[in-house]
């Protein structure tokens, strides 16, 4: 299934069902920080692994980041949740955490996952909902803490040449929190997201 | 074979299969009472099952941070959403002995965990699961790797011979301190400094007064600027400095006030002593510079300005 | 005379499975958009009496079409169809006029509900 392209009927499917899933974490998110968030656009894209970073389209490369990321797996999809956290937020974070202390990097890992665990969680759910899968999610993976773009995704490489990218950028109303999230799945899995897509679309 | 002796012997294997995993498995209920713990937790813990079961898990573990993990459990159980933890993040939820004496290497267990609201046959969520992962090898030989590369970092981001940044280094962080510039425009200034005749210094006295007389003057640049300010050594003799929020007057003042210093330092000789003296570059930061490179290179104008003017001197760039 | 309904949302597999729920024997006439400014023209040419609007749109949002209609006074009755299912996101959409407010993904059922309680159409 080599040298797939992503035509626009089905990018627009995934789209719109990552947009419903979205707005499921948005939710969630909302709840727990007491705010509004701005509801992202998600940019769905066909991409070879080198191509990654461009992906990113809303964290400049010069930019300090976290990472987190977190495989999952099920019906015969999988792939990768990654979620980049911009160093500049946590300041904001945890003023919304009503954390009063000093911002350690262990209090920024806490709010790192704390925030993961919610838009991958609730972002892979809606997903699979929608997909009528369901997905098991392994252990999250710290990829770094204070890097920039390249550093951290030159110290990840993967064996999997080609990626199905939704990029999901979230803001928080009237805060500098800026994160994304970013769901990779495997090549394998488009043929199978391909039929149950198709479901959908008749 | 009837019916509820199947769900019976069903039940058996299952709780079999629960009480011999590998994996740690503790089961709240929504005031935090113990209603189910296996083996995994019973053997690590001390404390038998049927001694847990019905008491508060903070009356067991009277270490665990009840505000930490009320505040997990309840974002889980409210927002119906497994949460996760990481070693990284706390190196373990519950204290444990690491109970290995030959291969531990540390005094507790790391873990991994997952919190999972449970629902019942209703969809009401009354239960909490945790699951609690040993990663304690993970962890040991990550920590292991991890203070390696923080050496081999610091190696590869500073010069062996005067503790300041290589130039490499240096210059990502004026790469990165340019596109900010670009963002955000504020006064910094960057500075080229340069030993005079630093090569009849090595031919006189040999490349061990010569090694002396750069780690002489690079002490007098460290020990002049401020913190947010960053310095490298730019080649064999030059070095590079750059000055946040400081025009280039204010920057002009400081390379002068450098200047005399170096110029009244002593490098001792074994029969005595030598004295150098520098020439230096100064530019600011101007807007229409579009890359980093640009912003070096008139401060190295300048600072070619001072050489051919006589040496000893700082030069601004126009 | 048929009435003129307008779908806007930026996905066209969101408008066709909008069109999809709409019930059988409603007599309209469907236009869609698939951002709020080609949605602002439809509904100045009367093409949109009806708007079943999406929220996160490029170009313009579902909150800049809501405010126009307002500012311009255009005659359009609008249900929000979205996936932004903050409670915020639902006052604000109704603060700003809109009839009612149905999340995705769309239920056949809840946008007949909403139709009928409006009295749009009734079986």
């Amino acid at each position: 299934m080599s040298n797939q392209i992503l035509d626009e009927e089905l990018r627009d499917c995934f789209q719109e069902l990552s947009n419903v899933a979205v707005g499921r974490a948005a939710d969630l998110l909302a709840r727990l920080l007491n705010t509004f968030v701005i509801m992202p656009i998600p940019v769905v894209n066909l991409l070879e692994r080198a191509e990654l970073s461009m992906a990113l389209s809303s964290i400049e490369d010069a930019e300090s980041v976290s990472a987190v990321c977190q495989g999952f797996t099920g019906s015969k999809i999988a792939g990768e949740a990654l979620l980049i956290f911009n160093d500049a937020s946590f300041t904001d974070m945890a003023e919304l955490t009503h954390y009063t202390g000093e911002i350690t990097k262990q209090i920024e890992l806490e709010l790192l996952m704390d925030i993961s665990n919610i838009l991958i969680g609730a972002c892979l759910k809606g997903l699979a909902e929608q997909l009528d899968v369901r997905f098991s999610q392994g252990q999250p993976y710290l990829l770094g803490q204070h890097l920039n773009i390249s550093e951290l995704l030159k110290k990840n490489t993967t064996t999997w040449q080609r990626l199905l990218t939704i990029e999901i950028p979230y803001k928080l109303e009237g805060h500098q929190v800026n994160c994304d999230l970013l769901l990779l799945f495997t090549e394998d899995s488009l043929p199978v997201l391909r039929n149950k897509v198709s479901y959908l679309m008749e | 074979m009837n019916q509820p002796h199947t769900e019976f012997s069903e039940f058996h294997w299952l709780v079999e299969v629960l009480q011999t995993v590998d994996i740690g498995i503790v089961v709240l209920d929504m005031e935090y009472n113990i209603t189910a713990w296996n083996s995994f937790i019973e053997n690590n813990s001390g404390v038998d099952s049927a001694d847990a079961l019905g008491r508060n898990i903070f009356d067991v573990f009277d270490d665990l941070s009840e505000q930490w993990f009320k505040h997990k459990a309840e974002t889980v159980t409210q927002l119906r959403n497994r949460a996760f933890t990481t070693w990284e993040q706390r190196p373990y939820v519950f204290k444990f002995k690491n109970t290995r004496p030959v291969t531990g290497v540390t005094d507790y267990m790391y873990q991994n965990t997952t919190f999972i609201p449970v629902a019942n046959s209703a969809g009401d969520v009354e239960n909490l699961a945790i699951i609690v992962y040993d990663v304690t090898d993970t962890a040991t030989s990550k920590i292991e790797l991890g203070e390696v590369n923080d050496q081999l970092a610091l190696m590869s981001r500073t010069d062996g011979l005067t503790q300041m940044l290589n130039r490499g280094y240096w210059e990502d962080l004026l790469a990165k301190e340019f596109l900010r510039q670009q963002r955000n425009p504020r006064e910094h200034s960057l500075i080229m400094l340069d030993i005079d005749h630093f090569k009849n210094i090595n031919d006189t006295y040999g490349h061990q007064v010569g090694d002396d007389v750069i780690r002489a003057v690079a002490k007098v640049i460290l020990d002049n600027l401020r913190a947010t300010d960053f310095s490298g050594r730019y080649g064999g003799e030059e070095f590079s400095l750059v000055l946040i929020d400081s025009d280039q007057q204010n920057s002009f003042q400081l390379a002068e006030r450098l200047r005399k210093k170096i110029e009244q330092t002593a490098v001792p000789l074994p029969d005595g002593e030598v004295f150098v003296t520098v020439s230096l570059g100064v530019a600011g930061w101007k807007p229409e510079m579009s890359e980093y490179a640009q912003w070096i290179e008139q401060a190295d104008q300048a600072l070619y300005e001072s050489k051919r003017n006589g040496r000893n001197r700082t030069s601004l760039a126009p | 005379m048929s009435l003129p309904l307008l779908v806007v949302d930026d996905s066209s597999f969101a408008r066709k499975q909008v069109i999809k729920a709409l019930p059988k024997g409603w007599d309209v006439e469907i236009s869609q958009a698939s951002h709020g400014q080609e949605a602002l023209e439809l509904i100045s040419q009367g093409k949109g009496e009806v708007v079943l609007l999406d929220l996160t749109m490029p170009v313009m949002d579902g909150y800049g079409v809501l405010e126009s209609i307002r500012a311009r006074d255009l005659p359009a009755v609008v249900i929000v169809i979205s996936g932004d299912i903050q409670p915020e996101a639902e006052a604000r959409v109704k603060k700003l006029g809109a009839l009612a407010f149905v999340k995705k993904p769309l239920n056949t059922e809840n946008l007949l509900t909403v139709l009928n309680d409006f009295g749009l159409y009734s079986e």
